[in-house]
């Protein structure tokens, strides 16, 4: 006990003498060497009773996330740790539920050479486009699926890029019982030619990747599959104005909860294609996909929770308050369809495109089930989703810019919420106004109508937003459903922002239903209440 | 044969400590492709900050307020590089659900600067970027200023701010 002591004594006597003798001479900055920096995120909510929208007091009243992460650098080497404290979670955000929690979730150190990199502790990382692998943080939708482990990047060669992953995925605040690795090996086809780079030269890269995961499985099955493994090669080439990229995977047996314990492969097919020319781009991505769910616990109920691979519905994200009443999120078990977009800049100086050129942008999603689950190319006449749509923006002057929208949904709710209410057919027509009145002062105006005779029947929104003195920012919104339930969805809130600090506050209504955030999807509740909002980042 | 070791690895420690002081950058070393096809190396884009400050936009397809701030920094950026010089970089932080809409989006809308693609937010993490729109101003291999959200006018702060540095 007295060594002990002894021993702490000694420690903070060098502690404190290490502090005295240098902080005090130099500045701080002089006296840390390397990168220091870091973030800081809160989000609050205090909860109100309003039975019309279906919205209750949970038993706290409060919900807050907050998130803070540090890293440091130094050379080559990187360390950071992320705390992460849900006191409770806001409503809604896991999709089970989890008790008061503050916990350090992530801590890495990382080396770093020219040609190689090694990282032991919580990382994140993607092979290809995800269909077999992809460790990511998204905070807005609560995943974090980031892995807990070793992962190793080598460059053997100019033109062979590997990268070796080994560990296990983060589950909520804890981690799946299980271990994953995986390999991808990605080949420079232009560098293994020596073929010299020009600006024109047609750019060829070959992809493959290897995934397992294994679970120990106790059960009474004989050839129950306790280790799942799934592989993909990719295609992909590029030059100046055109450009392909192909993906396809497959995954073993892999019987589970959200399957239905099916012992059928999973199977997928990605093709991407674009053309750009000077103020013009076309791009149109086709996918096709059955029983592709891989999460590290073949247990678990929802694809939100530790999953290992990324099936983000190929949409587009709509920022119209309507237009996400019906959003569509992927189908693992079986779907296959195709969304293209088309961008194109009428050139300034021309009758149609002004002093400042007019800028549309076209986009169409079709998505359909597949006939038969096993077979990725049986096609089938089931509709499950359709989104044609066109926007026209405009800048008048340096004042005013004005955008007009239209878009037509086509959305099977029976098949995308699992509800009762079948198919929606669904047009919508918006107007946005932007004027500049004074130097950093602004007024933002949108207005929204989505008209259907199906579901709760037609929507209209209207939002404004007001910078009138910087860095203070206000905006007041209301959705309207003036169909059958008669339910005002309206927002109010104000927002100041200093440099990479903002905090915002708001008080109204949030409609049950999809929030859908980077094409992943969740469930949130209806809600009634304030919300604050705090985000910062820092940097020596 | 663990003397040897020890004396091995102290070695090492001295030798790496050495190798590190000599070779400090303030930025991780992160290499993104580019829409045009090259790959750049953020800490070397730091690190010429030196000689020509370096404004860096994190945006995304998906994001309409980073799509009017970019759009209206276009529209002035000559103009505003003529006043002072400046190198100015958009990060796209869209995944491989959108990241191939990229390269078309920003051909479609005439676009003059380089974009890097950040597909699984590996730089806007290292950088602790919660927020998109978010803009950095690198100057001397340092962040001189940054700013995160955007707001019609918030331009002329930025522009400002570059003038000012």
């Amino acid at each position: 006990m007295i060594h002990f002591s002894f021993k702490k004594a000694a420690a903070i006597v060098l502690i404190a003498n290490l502090f005295s003798n240098n902080i005090e001479a130099q500045n701080l900055n002089n006296y840390i060497k390397g990168h220091f920096n870091g973030s800081i995120e809160n989000y609050s909510q205090y909860y109100m009773q309003d039975p019309k929208i279906g919205a209750y007091i949970p038993p706290d009243r409060y919900g807050s996330n907050t998130f803070l992460k540090l890293d440091y650098n130094y050379g080559k080497f990187s360390t950071g740790v992320q705390l992460e404290s849900y006191l409770p979670p806001i409503l809604g955000y896991f999709p089970v539920p989890v008790n008061n929690q503050n916990k350090i979730v992530n801590k890495y150190f990382k080396y770093t050479e020219d040609k190689f990199s090694v990282q032991i502790g919580d990382f994140y990382e993607q092979f290809g486009s995800g269909l077999i692998f992809r460790a990511y943080e998204n905070r807005q939708i609560g995943i974090n699926n980031a892995m807990e482990g070793i992962n190793v990047h080598v460059d053997p060669t100019s033109f062979l890029k590997l990268k070796i992953v080994y560990g296990r995925t983060r589950k909520i605040m804890d981690y799946a019982n299980s271990v994953s690795r995986g390999m991808d090996a990605e080949i420079d086809v232009n560098n293994l030619l020596g073929i010299k780079e020009k600006d024109k030269t047609t750019h060829v890269t070959l992809g493959g990747s290897y995934m397992s995961r294994y679970e120990e499985y106790a059960g009474p099955i004989v050839d129950f599959p306790a280790s799942v493994s799934a592989v993909a090669a990719r295609l992909d080439i590029s030059s100046n104005s055109f450009t392909l990229s192909s993906e396809y995977a497959e995954k073993g047996k892999d019987p589970n909860l959200l399957n239905n314990q099916s012992f059928d492969k999973g199977k997928a097919l990605q093709v991407n294609t674009s053309y750009t020319k000077n103020n013009f781009g076309v791009t149109a991505t086709f996918r096709t996909l059955t029983n592709m769910n891989f999460a590290a616990e073949r247990g678990t109920e929802f694809t939100s929770i530790a999953p290992l691979n990324f099936l983000p519905a190929l949409t587009k994200q709509h920022d119209y308050l309507t237009s996400n009443i019906y959003v569509y999120s992927t189908q693992v078990k079986g779907e296959a369809g195709f969304q293209s977009d088309l961008f194109y800049n009428i050139k300034s100086g021309t009758k149609l495109g002004g002093k400042y050129g007019t800028k549309i942008a076209a986009n169409f999603s079709y998505y359909n089930g597949l006939d038969d689950s096993t077979d990725i190319f049986s096609f089938g006449n089931k509709k499950y989703y359709r989104d044609a749509n066109i926007e026209i923006k405009k800048k008048w002057n340096k004042k005013l810019e004005t955008t007009l929208a239209f878009q037509h949904i086509f959305y099977n709710a029976s098949v995308i919420q699992a509800v009762s209410h079948g198919e929606v057919n669904a047009d919508m027509i918006a107007a946005g106004f932007l004027y500049k009145f004074a130097s950093k002062k602004s007024v933002r105006v949108k207005l929204e109508n989505l008209s259907t005779k199906d579901d709760q029947g037609s929507w209209a929104s209207a939002l404004t937003e007001f910078s009138v003195s910087s860095p203070y920012a206000f905006y007041a919104s209301d959705l309207y459903n003036y169909g059958s339930t008669k339910i005002h969805y309206y927002n109010v809130g104000a927002s100041v922002t200093k440099k990479s600090t903002r905090f915002s506050l708001g008080f109204g209504k949030q409609r049950a239903g999809l929030f859908c955030v980077g094409g992943v999807c969740r469930f949130v509740p209806a809600s009634y209440g304030f919300t604050a909002s705090l985000t910062t980042s820092f940097a020596n | 044969m663990i003397k040897t070791a020890c004396i091995t690895l102290i070695a090492y420690l001295f030798l790496t400590i050495n190798t590190l002081k000599a070779q400090e950058t303030n930025f991780t070393s992160i290499k993104l492709k580019s829409v045009s096809g090259k790959t750049i190396d953020f800490a070397d884009l730091a690190a010429s900050s030196k000689d020509t400050m370096v404004v860096v936009s994190f945006w995304a397809t998906w994001c309409i307020p980073c799509v009017t701030e970019l759009e209206t920094i276009n529209d002035e950026l000559e103009e505003k590089q003529a006043i002072r010089p400046f190198k100015f970089i958009g990060v796209s932080i869209d995944d491989s659900r959108t990241s191939q809409r990229v390269k078309p989006f920003i051909k479609g809308k005439g676009w003059k600067f380089d974009v890097l693609m950040d597909i699984n937010s590996e730089l806007k993490r290292a950088l602790n970027i919660t927020d998109v729109p978010h803009v950095l101003i690198l100057k001397d291999n340092k962040i001189a200023y940054r700013h995160t959200g955007y707001i019609a006018g918030e331009e002329d702060n930025l522009f400002e701010t570059i003038k000012n540095l």
